[in-house]
């Protein structure tokens, strides 16, 4: 029974470790491109790091959520296509910005409740019920224009814009501002109440939680929902940052979210991490892409160089795993 | 040659600090049976695991057959003729018997699998424990029963001279438990030698040479079986002595409180009603797949139902899931533990946390730390739960402090039906009465204790009333003081023969 007062409380939580790994792991990286980049480490060019990791940080917190029920959303990506395409073609259209977003939010909210209907109450794989949404989803992108992207959104579109990416707040731009608002709020959510705690229950023994009187059935909707949300939020944040609605928008971002959460300590199998690890983990995503983008690596090898960091993360987590418990 | 198969001396284990074993002694001759006797967390399963090579040893001796080895990985030790059989079932369900039973040592032909082989010795295998079934049934469509004897099969196959039976009754009806001890009378008869882990210590008489009992990881003692009573085994496995295995308070029964009537599920249910009154404590006796928990599990919302009524307090609820049920006061300690009962991989904590949050959450559903604190505080020291802390996993413990959390954290709500289903399967004696205990405690305070329990001894000695299950029927009922053994069996097996 003895809780040690003198560790901090965060730290005692388990998944702390790993997010603090991976702090550590974005640390070591911006010194080091700092060191080889002269062009890196400047003060706009940090501004502008943390700028392109809002995207990656919100749709993994929405992953985050499915995952830690021991899900997954493959759909999300085609979410972000889906509703920057909606929004954007309506908004060329002429149709009030606000109502652009609402309806194209809506739409995105949609494809959440399908997978949450298919995975939770038709008890579809995940894997198989998300595969299918994704492709649907995609579809809707390239139709909703005519298969075309659209043209510019328009100049009464401006303060969407500038509110979900270009403005700024003490020097760091809005985008970051939106994703650390959603982390924060969400890391409360899962950490702090009822819900959260039905969430972790979910992903560590669906049976026993049932048992216990969780809705199940609910709480797994729920996090599809949530996902789908992030997704959205995402969509509407490529828009406002190109200015016009791409049908490829979000293509492989579904990976990359598993890929920001699994770097920040959250278990593809559910009931362990915390989602304050994606904030770490988006943040080193972000910054492989940009730091060797400025040592001038070509793209192919920062894919490669990303995908081992994915891989690295995982092993790291499978070997000092087992060592904690188990008794015969 | 020494005059033993297996010499263990001096062994130490350590789990990240914390010893499960210290300078333990073994040996096992041939031909004889040894009983490896003790408490749960006493180092049993551990020291098996040592011996076949499941995990290594921090420091001792082994010797086989007089030799001495060093560590041996599990496949070392199964061609030295160590065979284990382990308490969980370690099976793949989407493969067949013979799959199952040949895993790791398949019968290869010209570098393909032979097939027609593999099924043939199987069904020699099952044969000897009288099983007559296909080899190729998927082993996940057999009965938990079936599935244990299959486990045994794969153990006999390896021609072993030592075999470890860890708990290999657990699942089995008493005409399989039978026919097992007479293989182990063949193999007695053979040379082999055989050690055998159970917390049923009744079966022990019909087949037991010698025992060893260990304590918290520690050897207490080893002798020959005809030297012991089963109360100087209780009194050297937990350290102190047990006055009464059953405690058992009359108490005053009060009215009913809870009623089903004519519960059906399509299924195992079939035509169910009973009535459970306040204060009163009913056992459900019956064999195997008579349907009790099933029965159990359709009251609690878990499975459907497809007709008949469930009363509280007078009341006609409608259940759709245990959420509903627990609003309503009613709770089920499930029978398996770690598929049902416990998220093995959360807190303690989190765990007797999970169904309480309402108490202890605003109307937000943000939680109140103190409150919960308060709450899982008292859970553990009401419980005498043994943790290190309360912020580790629940697999870290122990089987019988498992246990004790999966039934702590219903105590904190005002529950007025508590239905137990196999309370004290697979855990030792001293927990075994902590829970007696509770549920007499829980009588007291007037709830309605419902015990669904496959130990006759048991469902006998803690019941104030039984009814009998077969084939989802209720078959008997009877008062605490008019139940004996063999009405209670002859109601379990009282099958109607199918036309």
């Amino acid at each position: 029974m003895s809780e040690g007062k003198t560790k901090s409380r965060f730290m005692s939580t388990k998944g702390a470790r790993s997010v603090m790994t991976a702090f550590i792991g974005f640390v070591a990286l911006f010194i080091i491109f700092s060191v080889l980049s002269s062009n890196f480490r400047t003060p706009a060019n940090v501004q502008n790091l943390l700028r392109q990791i809002a995207p990656i940080l919100i749709i993994g917190l929405g992953q985050g959520f499915v995952l830690l029920t021991g899900n997954i959303d493959l759909s999300i990506g085609s979410v972000v296509g889906m509703v920057c395409m909606t929004a954007g073609t309506l908004m060329t259209k002429g149709t009030n910005p606000l109502l652009a977003i609402l309806l194209a939010l809506s739409m995105g909210l949609l494809v959440g409740v399908l997978n949450g209907i298919l995975v939770a109450k038709f008890k579809l794989p995940a894997f198989i019920g998300t595969l299918g949404t994704m492709t649907l989803a995609r579809g809707i992108a390239q139709l909703v224009n005519n298969n075309r992207n659209t043209d510019f959104i328009g100049t009464e579109a401006q303060w969407f814009r500038d509110s979900f990416y270009y403005g700024d707040i003490l020097k760091v731009y809005n985008a970051f501002w939106i994703g650390l608002i959603l982390l924060t709020v969400f890391y409360f959510i899962l950490s702090k109440t009822k819900y959260g705690r039905h969430v972790y229950a979910v992903g560590s023994n669906i049976n026993a939680a049932r048992l216990s009187g969780v809705k199940t059935d609910n709480i797994i909707l729920s996090t599809y929902v949530v996902s789908s949300f992030c997704a959205s939020m995402t969509g509407l944040m490529l828009l406002a940052s190109a200015g016009m609605g791409t049908m490829d928008a979000g293509g492989s971002y579904e990976m990359y979210a598993v890929a920001a959460c699994v770097i920040g300590g959250i278990s593809t199998l559910g009931g362990s991490g915390i989602l304050l690890g994606v904030l770490p983990g988006a943040a080193i995503w972000g910054i492989l892409q940009n730091g060797l983008h400025f040592v001038g690596a070509p793209v192919a090898l920062r894919n490669i160089v990303i995908g081992i960091i994915v891989i690295l993360a995982v092993l790291l987590d499978i070997v000092r795993g087992p060592a904690l418990s188990k008794k015969g | 040659m020494s005059d033993y198969l297996v010499e263990m001396k001096q062994i130490n284990k350590a789990f990240s600090g914390v010893k499960a074993l210290e300078d333990v002694d073994f040996n096992l001759k041939p031909g004889e049976v040894m009983a490896l006797l003790g408490e749960n967390g006493a180092g049993k399963s551990t020291l098996m695991k040592i011996l076949s090579g499941v995990i290594n040893r921090d420091s001792g001796t082994v010797k086989v057959f007089g030799k001495e080895v060093g560590d041996l990985n599990t496949k070392e030790a199964q061609k030295m003729g160590i065979s284990i059989i382990h308490q969980e079932l370690n099976m793949c369900p989407d493969l067949t018997i013979a799959e199952n039973i040949f895993l790791g040592n398949e019968i290869v032909n010209k570098g393909l699998i032979d097939r027609n082989e593999m099924n043939q010795k199987t069904r020699e295998f099952l044969g000897r424990l009288g099983l007559e079934i296909d080899p190729e049934i998927l082993v996940g469509d057999l009965s938990v029963s079936v599935q244990q004897l299959v486990e045994i099969a794969k153990a006999l196959s390896f021609d072993a001279k030592v075999v470890i039976m860890d708990e290999p009754t657990s699942a089995l009806t008493s005409a399989e438990i039978e026919r097992l001890f007479n293989i182990i009378q063949d193999m007695k008869d053979n040379g082999c030698g055989v050690v055998y882990i159970s917390h049923r210590l009744e079966e022990l008489a019909h087949i037991t040479d010698r025992v060893t009992i260990l304590r918290d990881g520690k050897f207490v003692i080893e002798g020959e079986f005809s030297d012991f009573t089963l109360d100087r085994i209780i009194t050297n496995m937990v350290g102190r002595e047990i006055t009464e295995q059953f405690p058992r308070d009359p108490g005053v029964r009060q009215d009913i409180i809870f009623s089903v009537k004519n519960l059906s599920n399509g299924k195992r249910v079939k035509d169910v009603s009973f009535d459970l009154y306040a204060g009163e404590v009913l056992g459900i006796a019956g064999l195997m797949g008579a349907g009790r928990t099933e029965t159990t599990r359709c009251i609690f919302g878990v499975e459907h139902l497809e007709s008949g009524d469930i009363y509280l307090e007078g009341k006609k609820l409608s259940i759709n899931g245990p959420s509903d049920a627990i609003a309503e006061g009613i709770v089920l300690i499930p029978e398996d533990r770690k598929k049902d009962g416990l998220a093995t991989e959360l807190s303690i904590n989190d765990n007797l946390a999970l169904p309480n949050l309402d108490l202890v959450s605003n109307k937000f559903g943000v939680i109140n730390q103190n409150k919960e604190k308060n709450l899982v505080d008292s859970a553990i020291k009401n419980f005498n739960v043994k943790l290190a802390s309360k912020a580790d996993n629940a697999s870290s413990l122990s089987g019988g402090n498992q246990q004790k959390i999966v039934i702590g954290k219903w105590l904190s709500r005002e529950s007025k039906v508590i239905i137990f289903d196999e309370p004290t399967r697979g855990i030792d004696v001293g927990s075994k009465v902590e829970i007696y205990n509770l549920i007499n405690e829980l009588k007291k305070q007037g709830v309605g204790v419902l015990v669904v329990s496959s130990e006759m001894p048991e469902v006998m000695g803690i019941s104030d009333r039984i009814i009998v299950m077969c084939d989802g029927k209720v078959t008997g009922e009877y008062l605490h003081d008019e139940a004996t053994e063999d009405k209670i069996m002859a109601d379990a097996t009282a099958f109607e023969i199918k036309k």
